[in-house]
Formats: C-alpha cells, sequence, structure tokens
C-alpha cells in the first residue's frame, strides 16, 4: 500500500510541477514578503540614520529673544538657522521636521528667574517627526538643567536635593535600532505563507480532479482511498514546505542585503534557525494541508474550493498581525493554541530570544495531534459516494 | 464473471435501480442496454466499486463489491462515465500511472504500454501530453489504462460515445478480440446499433428495472420482433402497460 500512496504522491508533485500556478504559489509569492519587510527596513533605516543627533538642524522663530539658549544650543553643536514666517505650515508642509518657536515674552521671564515658555512645533505622526522631537526635548532638557543648576547653586542648594531620578535607558533587544521593531512582521507573512503554499495542489488534486472527470478512473485503481488521499496530501505537504523553506531563505537574503554595522540581522536567520523553524512548524504545516484538502473535498466544485481557500490564510496570519502592535509574552498555555504558539514562537526565533524547549515540544505536539484528527476526517470524507459527484 | 443479484439504489427520492438482477459470463460481451437516466451508468458504477447498493449484492469474480473492494478493483478494468485526463501528463504517463496502482513492475508495465500503443495505434501521440487531445486519441488513453494491467473482467461505459465510425470499429473489434481470449466484457450504451452489432448476451434496462435478457436470439424469440429496435420498444411498452 505505502509504495501506491508513494506513486501517487509522485504523481501529483510531477503534475503540479508542470503547472506554472503551482510553481508561482510555491516558488515566488513566499519571496514577496521578505521584499516588502527588506523595502521597509531600508527605508527606515535611512531615515534614522541621515540625522545623527550632532548635526540636528534647528529652525529658531524669535533667535532675538533668547541669547543664552541659542548660544547654548551652538555649543552642543546643533545648527541653528532662523525659522520660515509660519512654523505650523512648515512643519505640516515637510519643509522642517520640528521648528522652536521663542515667544516674546520669554527674554523678561528668563531674566526675573521665572519659568519662560518655548513651544516645540512638530509632526509625531511621522517617523522622522518623532525623532526630531525627541532631539529638540534632549537638548532642551540639558539646558533647562543647566540654567536650574545654576539659579539652585545661586541659593546655595545642590542639584542633587531635586534630582531623585537620574534617568539612563537600556535597550534589550539584541541590537539597538529601530528598525528591529519590524521583526514583529515576519511572524504573519510567514503563517500566511505557510497557509498559501499548498493550497493549489490540494485543490487541484481533489475538486480539480472531480471537475477534469479524471476521479473516477482513480478511484476504481487497488488503492484504498485513504492511501489515495494521502498520497495528495503529502505532494500539497511538500509543496507547503518547499514554500515556506523559500521563504524563510528569502529573509535571510534580505537581512543580509539591508544589513549595516550596526543593524544586524543575519544572526536571526541562520541555516542552524532556518532548520529549525521548518521542523518546529511542521506540524502545522499538517494542520494548514489537512484543512485545505478538507474544504476542497467538501466544497461542490473548484471555483467554491477558491472562494474558502483564498480567504484562508488571512485568518491564521491575524494573531501575528495584531502582535506587531501589541506585542504578547509567550505563556506555557499559549503553546497548546496551534497557530498562536508558532507565531510566538518564530517571533522569539527571529529577535534572537532564548527559546524553552518544553515550549517547543508541546506547541509540536499539540499541532500533530490537530493534523492528525484532520488527516482522519480526510480519510473518511474520501469513502463518502458523494466525492464523485461533489456535495 | 460478473453477477447482479436484488440490487436496489436511491439518490435522495430517485430511484435508480430497482431490484435490480443480471449475470455476464466470461468469454462473452454483454450489452446493456437503455435510454438514458435508465440506471445503466448506476449499475456500473456499483460495479466497479464507486457507489454502494442500497441492498443486493453485486459479485466480480464472486467477490463482493462492497466488502471485497481491492480484490474487485484488482480484477476490472474500467473506462468510466467521467473519462478526463490529466492535462499535463502525457498519454504514456497516464497509462503508467494506472499500471503503477495497480502494482505492475517497471519492465512488465513498460513493454505492456509498446503492446497498446501498437494494438490501439496510439504511436503518435504517445509522447505528447493530454491538453489538447481530439476525443478518439482521450478515449483511446482511457481504453489503454483500463487495459495495462490485463484484467479478466472489463467494465466499459458508453465506449464508442462520440467516436467516428473507423475508430468504432477498431474498439469493436478489439472487444472481440478480449472476448476470444476468455474476458468477461460488460459495456453499456444507448446505441441500439451497437450492442446488436457485437453483443453475445443483450440486458434492457429501464427506468432502472431490468426488462429482459439473453442472447438477441432469445430475445427476438420471445418478442416476436426482428430487429433490436422493435424489440426493445416492445419491451419497454410492457412496462406501460403492466
Amino acid at each position: 500500500m505505502w509504495r501506491r500512496v508513494f506513486v501517487v504522491f509522485a504523481k501529483e508533485a510531477v503534475d503540479n510541477a508542470r503547472d506554472r500556478r503551482s510553481l508561482l504559489v510555491a516558488l515566488i509569492y513566499p519571496l514577496l514578503g521578505p521584499i516588502l519587510l527588506g523595502i521597509l527596513i531600508s527605508a527606515i533605516v535611512d531615515v534614522v540614520t541621515v540625522q545623527p543627533e550632532e548635526k540636528l538642524v534647528l529652525p529658531i522663530a524669535g533667535m532675538e529673544h533668547a541669547p543664552e539658549l541659542i548660544s547654548f544650543l551652538r555649543r552642543r553643536n546643533v545648527h541653528v538657522i532662523p525659522s520660515p514666517s509660519d512654523p505650523v505650515r512648515a512643519v505640516q508642509e515637510g519643509a522642517h521636521e520640528g521648528i522652536l518657536v521663542i515667544t516674546p515674552a520669554f527674554a523678561e521671564h528668563f531674566a526675573a528667574d521665572e519659568t519662560a515658555s518655548v513651544e516645540v512645533v512638530v509632526n509625531s505622526s511621522r517617523l522622522p517627526g518623532l525623532i526630531a522631537v525627541n532631539n529638540i526635548l534632549g537638548v532642551l532638557g540639558a539646558f533647562n538643567q543647566e540654567v536650574w543648576s545654576r539659579r539652585i547653586a545661586a541659593r546655595g542648594v545642590d542639584l542633587k536635593v531635586l534630582q531623585p531620578l537620574e534617568i539612563k535607558s537600556v535597550n534589550v533587544a539584541a541590537g539597538t535600532h529601530i528598525a528591529e521593531f519590524l521583526l514583529f512582521m515576519v511572524p504573519p507573512l510567514f503563517i500566511f505563507n505557510l497557509f498559501m503554499g499548498g493550497v493549489y495542489l490540494a485543490m487541484d488534486t481533489t475538486s480539480g480532479e472531480r471537475e477534469r472527470g479524471s476521479l473516477e478512473s482513480l478511484l476504481v485503481n487497488p488503492v484504498a482511498r485513504w492511501g489515495l488521499m494521502l498520497g495528495k496530501y503529502l505532494a500539497a505537504l511538500l509543496y507547503t514546505a518547499v514554500a515556506v523553506a523559500v521563504q524563510l531563505i528569502a529573509f535571510a537574503v534580505i537581512f543580509w542585503i539591508v544589513e549595516t554595522p550596526d543593524l544586524s540581522f543575519t544572526s536571526a536567520m541562520s541555516p542552524v534557525v532556518i532548520l529549525g523553524i521548518l521542523v518546529m512548524t511542521l506540524p502545522l504545516m499538517m494542520v494548514a494541508v489537512g484543512v485545505q484538502v478538507i474544504i476542497a473535498t467538501v466544497t461542490m466544485s473548484y471555483k467554491e474550493a477558491q472562494t474558502y481557500l483564498g480567504l484562508l490564510p488571512l485568518i491564521p496570519a491575524i494573531p501575528g498581525m495584531v502582535m506587531v502592535f501589541a506585542p504578547v509574552q509567550a505563556q506555557g498555555w499559549m503553546m497548546t493554541i496551534p497557530i498562536f504558539s508558532q507565531t510566538l514562537l518564530l517571533g522569539q526565533f527571529v529577535r534572537g530570544e532564548p527559546i524553552a524547549i518544553v515550549n517547543v515540544l508541546l506547541s509540536m505536539s499539540v499541532s500533530g495531534l490537530i493534523a492528525v484528527g484532520l488527516l482522519l476526517i480526510a480519510a473518511r470524507l474520501y469513502e463518502r459516494e458523494k466525492l464523485i459527484f461533489g456535495s | 464473471m460478473i453477477e447482479v443479484n436484488g440490487i436496489t439504489k436511491s439518490f435522495q427520492a430517485v430511484t435508480a435501480l430497482k431490484d435490480a438482477a443480471f449475470a455476464a459470463p466470461d468469454g462473452s460481451i454483454t450489452g446493456v442496454i437503455g435510454p438514458n437516466g435508465a440506471g445503466k451508468t448506476t449499475a456500473l458504477r456499483i460495479l466497479y466499486t464507486v457507489l454502494r447498493p442500497d441492498t443486493g449484492l453485486a459479485t466480480v469474480d464472486g467477490f463482493d463489491t462492497v466488502r471485497q473492494r481491492a480484490d474487485v478493483q484488482s480484477r476490472i478494468g474500467v473506462v468510466p462515465d467521467g473519462r478526463g485526463l490529466y492535462p499535463r501528463l502525457t498519454a504514456r504517463e497516464h497509462i503508467r500511472y494506472c499500471g503503477r496502482l495497480h502494482g505492475m513492475d517497471r519492465t512488465n508495465l513498460e513493454t505492456r504500454i509498446e503492446e497498446l500503443a501498437e494494438v490501439l495505434r496510439m504511436e503518435e501521440f504517445i509522447d505528447r501530453r493530454a491538453k489538447g487531445f481530439s476525443k478518439g486519441q482521450v478515449r483511446k488513453v482511457a481504453l489503454a489504462r483500463a487495459l495495462v494491467h490485463d484484467p479478466q473482467n472489463i467494465l466499459l461505459d458508453e465506449p464508442t460515445n462520440g467516436l467516428d465510425v473507423a475508430s468504432s470499429r477498431a474498439v469493436h473489434a478489439l472487444i472481440k478480440g478480449l472476448r476470444d481470449r476468455g474476458r468477461c466484457i460488460l459495456f453499456c450504451s444507448h446505441i441500439m446499433a451497437e450492442v446488436a452489432a457485437i453483443s453475445d448476451r443483450i440486458i434492457v434496462i429501464s427506468d432502472g428495472r431490468v426488462m429482459a435478457q439473453g442472447t438477441p436470439e432469445e430475445l427476438t424469440d420471445r418478442t416476436g420482433q426482428q430487429d433490436i429496435e422493435s424489440m426493445f420498444l416492445s419491451l419497454t411498452a410492457d412496462l406501460g402497460s403492466a
């Protein structure tokens, strides 16, 4: 029986290798996610590295009201330039990322040792705007502290009394770069691709076979129905695994291309990591193909199967997409949820975080059990008489 | 040897076969004749194991088509109702696929394919992909893959439907050759002239019931009609009056 299962598997694998559409889904579609991510990363790297802090260009309106502030800024290596006449509009239009506005009352309040106010005009909906506001507030904070310590010293008080906190931020990411935030996009792209890779083959070998009218000729051969199903299932699984491997390699290549001295993802996608991810997600691939075969078997026609299976990859990608913006700390119980557990573990893999073997095993065995259940259901569906007519 | 005993088969409200019983002996061509929708295809589908009867028993060489499905499958060669090909496989690959699913070993299989290609005159397109095959070419591939494992029992659903005269004659000659080698051939057709031309035994089905069966001579004696069409009409008229 196993030899005949292999005969079916080999026929479907070869047949679909001759089909441009199957190859497109298995070999070209998986490249799209990594390419998109590569473009995003390099765009962000440009924004972040073009404006290092020491060369901050700061347009200032009302410079004449605060000579001491201006000279402080110049000492701090800030390139001070005059502001355009309408600072708000200039920022809105993107001519400048941030503008400091000094009000005429500044001089009077400052001279009187009172609180003098300045306005920082920025557009925080843009990433460069966020970086500008961070830099401007940093340098103004330093000025604040200098003036403040001088005034306090004049009154005979030690500055430390008034500074209960000295804040230094320590970034725990393996690197320290904002672009690493984008690594959170790897899991949803991966899951989407995993549910996409074998979809065409699952449809072609089941509802496609029925619509071509070749199914009856196949069923009359002395091979158990579950054997026929399994051969087709394994062929779809092979194409899924190929699509997943192609995507992982594409991620590795893209990370290597966008790499800069202070931004390195190459460790995130070493050959060992790629192999580990393939093994870890194999049970999930089995679940995906099981669902695809079942849907392709119970639907009336190829078109109907296409309608459901076209939407299918989006649904499992949702947890990962949500986690891009609301990251979740992996917990043991989460490993019992297929898709969710792989999304979490994959995130840990690519961000170079430590991974608990127990979690991997738990995730694999739960998904593996579900995959076996789906296989049993698919085998039963193949026994139905309706198979030759469509439901 | 094919035997059908008291088979009934319904699809929801429609009863396709009612208590049907007939037999097809070895070394004989048995033609099943009846109008469209009479139950011919359903009867064949039960025999070639893709449908299960509601009641009754169908056997091939004594094996039950439901409980001994694999034994039946390895003893039959089938050109089913649905005879589509895989557009991306060549004619040779279609036949090879079938042979391998029957567990044939490589050398036997390859010689057998050459043999069939010669008998069915397929040399010209044997290594071409099936996309764009003519009806005749599709039919030849379907026949070749049904015969690749040299089965004792051969089930053909409308084997010459859509073929030109020359191709039909070639198929008839092939079927007669198989009969002369002791094979059991059961085919169905709605073309009465075809059934009359090659059948050793005829089974008349109408509205899911077997109306009559026997040699052409027995049937003409019974109905008193000489040509098969009049015979068929007189048999189905019995149903109307009964």
